[in-house]
């Protein structure tokens, strides 16, 4: 069963296609970069993928589930497997780091077992290991706002591996980040998806077509909501690369 | 600021905002303990006013009580009594506007005065760099002495010296708005645009000329928007201003609650809601919109309304700058100075002053409980038809109880208990929730909802991700508030004194009945320093905390 296959599915905004009739399957396992200019559709596909935006046609399966036909609980269980870093993060600044990567359990834990880890933090050795995974065992008890950039990007990986989804989107993760940082992050993340009895799935976008073709197995390029390149990394050319941005006219 | 709301022009007024790093003074362990002490003396307050001796209920009050409240549903309506009150309420406008025109004049040319730009520019020698730094420091500290008298106070002052003038209650609200306008415009100038002020300095430009080009049209906004806020709470000020004895709406209530007329009572009551809801209704649409229009469209009304004050009033100024004033003021002043000790000596004042901070600190721990769990329902955030009902209903009740000023709490708050700190903390908590409860729905209304989303994105239940993605963030801004409230609470127990209430505002009343200004004169020192008390820990709490 495909981790995410969309067939012939559009998003509708208005008089603008956000999404235009795409078609694409992401196999379990695999780690697929979405590419392409600003506005071609990386993001709402992306949201397409958790959920939170519907497609106005077309067929849409997400972990086997079509998001937009579940009723409330079923799509909360199915939310609990799809695991999201942000460009922007979305941390809670004033709570403390643990609390942050603890958020990832909320999921699972029932509502009074959450306010109780508020108060006193629960499976704090689970998140102290996660932080370790990330490079900040230090910073457990740290307030998350005062962070760095990079700290913070890492508190939003170990909430991810707390959570422990089969399916991991990413939405430009390391678009604020200089080059070095960018590859080290990306690097963290594609590790995050290797586990011991198996291998989660990541959908990613990225502006940077090197980090792309460096990290992931697959590059899909987006344009005006099309897929115009689908391709294996190790096959992307230079000439794949000019299709994708060329700036002559489209269509 | 520019996003507007009331919760971000109230920001301004808050001491010590946002000098130092964040982290710098913070201490760890210390909301625990600043939690623990604050419960710790809200026991000992309540303890000690239930432990005193005598009755604290009062047991034939309670018909009272009801007699008032089924009056409601008939008010008085009839066209004579309908005339005062309009009358009555076209007064307490009056000295709203007026009120609020003279503070923003003072404020603007204070404000500009005591700015850091205007005294820390440029270079100079080291003795006139000096000389500046000694100009600021002299004019912000005697903006901070009318400032921290109640409005109330200083009416009762401005009736002994003019009479029963209208232009009490005008200028009752323009001297302490004046003050805090001042020290906001202050802070308002001092954050606009440094950077191209220096630059014009540096190519000679005089003072004035750079501050009108440079920092001016930056700071415009910001200013009106303020000065819109003030005239909302002068309209509040206006109707205590009137309790106090200055006429208007106010004073008629006092006539009306004092012969038991709860049926006037009720009309009035309405009256002060209407009001309330109109003034909050045009000031939220001027800050939400910031268009020119709006601001342009709204200072023509302000004209014209002062125009209309003006008439209404008809103050003579001729009376105000007689010799015969100019008497009776020097025969104050001389009155008032010394300040004195009550009768019962430091004894006395002491205690009037404890029972004056715990009053203080039931209130606003009270009213912050009450506003914060009101608060997150009364937010606008959509939802289904019952929870937009319950919405409507909660910001409904907190515009009610705002409406009413303190002393009306207090007076209900007597149907049921004997006089005494107690009827007065539930009445400054009762009308300070309203306030708060307002401040923190749009403080919940204006949240980032980005990190809730994601959890509820990632499976989180409703409860949850609002206990870990929207109350954190909101927690500080709620804190800070109770304490910004807290400082204004502290100078409200006056007004609640004044009706019999307890603490120091009993005590001027006492006072003020026995023409002992000296004693006056010494209870308002102390009221003056309980206010840099509380700002002391309340700017210590935030501190340690941030």
């Amino acid at each position: 069963m495909a981790a995410v296959s969309l067939r012939e599915v559009s998003v509708v905004y208005g008089d603008r296609r956000a999404v235009d009739g795409i078609t694409l399957q992401v196999n379990p396992g695999e780690r697929v970069a979405l590419v392409g200019p600003s506005g071609a559709g990386k993001s709402t596909l992306l949201r397409l993928c958790n959920g939170t935006v519907v497609p106005s046609s077309g067929r849409l399966r997400v972990l086997g589930e079509d998001p937009a036909r579940l009723p409330a609980g079923r799509l909360r269980a199915l939310r609990r497997r799809i695991g999201a870093v942000h460009q922007q993060l979305h941390l809670i600044g004033p709570l403390r780091a643990v609390h942050n990567v603890n958020a990832g359990h909320l999921g699972r834990w029932g509502r009074w077992r959450a306010l109780r880890s508020l108060v006193r933090p629960l499976q704090v050795g689970q998140a102290r290991e996660a932080l370790a995974r990330v490079g900040i065992a230090g910073h457990l008890y740290s307030r998350t706002d005062r962070l760095s950039g990079g700290e913070q990007q890492r508190v939003a990986l170990a909430r991810v591996l707390v959570q422990d989804p089969d399916l991991v989107l990413a939405d430009e993760p390391v678009s604020s980040l200089d080059p070095a940082r960018a590859d080290e992050v990306m690097r963290l993340l594609c590790g995050l998806m290797e586990e011991t009895h198996r291998r989660r799935t990541l959908v990613v976008s990225l502006h940077d077509f090197d980090l792309a073709v460096r990290h992931c197995d697959r590059v899909v390029g987006l344009r005006h909501g099309r897929v115009v390149l689908d391709l294996p990394a190790d096959e992307v050319d230079e000439q794949a690369r000019e299709r994708l941005y060329d700036l002559g006219p489209d269509r | 600021m520019s996003r507007g709301g009331l919760a971000a022009l109230t920001r301004w007024e808050e001491p010590g905002r946002g000098r130092g790093r964040p982290g710098r003074w913070r201490v760890p362990g210390a909301g625990r303990a600043w939690a623990g002490a604050g419960l710790l003396v809200m026991a000992w307050s309540v303890s000690s006013w239930v432990a005193e001796d005598g009755p604290l209920v009062n047991t034939r009050g309670w018909p009272m009580f009801v007699d008032f409240f089924t009056a409601a549903l008939k008010p008085e309506l009839s066209a004579d009594f309908l005339a005062r009150i309009a009358e009555a309420t076209l007064t307490t406008l009056s000295y709203a506007v007026l009120g609020t025109l003279l503070a923003v004049a003072v404020g603007l040319v204070a404000g500009v005065l005591t700015s850091e730009t205007w005294w820390a520019s440029g270079s100079g020698s080291r003795p006139r760099r000096a000389v500046r730094r000694a100009g600021w420091l002299v004019t912000r500290l005697g903006l901070a002495l009318p400032r921290g008298i109640h409005e109330a106070v200083w009416a009762l002052l401005l009736l002994s010296v003019l009479g029963r003038d209208p232009l009490v209650g005008v200028l009752a609200i323009a001297i302490p708005f004046g003050a805090i306008t001042a020290k906001v415009y202050a802070e308002i100038i001092d954050e606009a645009a440094r950077g191209p002020f220096e630059s014009l300095r540096a190519t000679g430009a005089g003072r004035g000329t750079a501050l009108l080009y440079a920092v001016l049209p930056v700071a415009l906004p910001d200013l009106a928007s303020y000065a819109f806020y003030r005239f909302e709470c002068a309209v509040r000020s206006a109707v205590i201003l009137g309790m106090v004895g200055a006429g208007g709406i106010g004073f008629e209530l006092v006539l009306s609650f004092s012969g038991a007329r709860h049926a006037e009572v009720w009309t009035q009551v309405f009256v002060l809601v209407l009001l309330g809801a109109v003034v909050d209704r045009w000031g939220a649409g001027l800050r939400r919109s910031g268009g020119r229009v709006r601001v342009s469209g709204s200072v023509l009304l302000a004209a014209g309304l002062a125009v209309a004050a003006l008439v209404h009033l008809g103050p003579d100024l001729a009376r105000v700058f007689s010799a015969r004033t100019a008497g009776l003021l020097a025969g104050l002043v001389d009155e008032l100075w010394p300040p004195a000790l009550p009768a019962g000596g430091w004894a006395r004042l002491v205690a009037d002053a404890v029972e004056t901070l715990q009053m203080s600190l039931v209130a606003a721990t009270l009213a912050g409980v009450a506003a914060v769990a009101t608060a997150f329902l009364a937010a606008r955030d959509g939802g289904g038809p019952v929870r937009r009902a319950a919405g409507a209903a909660a910001r409904g009740l907190l515009l009610f109880t705002r409406s009413l000023p303190p002393p009306v709490w207090a007076l209900l708050a007597l149907f049921l208990f004997l006089p005494g700190p107690l009827p007065g903390a539930l009445a400054l908590a009762a009308y300070n929730f309203g306030i708060l409860g307002r401040l923190c729905a749009e403080v919940v209304e204006n949240l980032d909802r980005r990190a809730h989303d994601q959890l509820v994105a990632s499976g989180a239940p409703g409860l949850s991700a609002f206990a870990y993605g929207v109350v954190p963030p909101a927690g500080g801004r709620f804190l800070s508030y109770g304490l910004y409230r807290w400082e204004v609470a502290m100078r409200e127990t006056v007004v609640v004194g004044v009706v019999g209430a307890g603490g120091l505002g009993r005590l001027l009343e006492d006072q003020r009945v026995a023409f002992d200004f000296g004693g006056m004169a010494g209870t308002v020192l102390t009221l003056i320093v309980l206010s840099a008390l509380v700002d002391l820990v309340s700017t210590a709490v935030r501190r340690t905390l941030r």
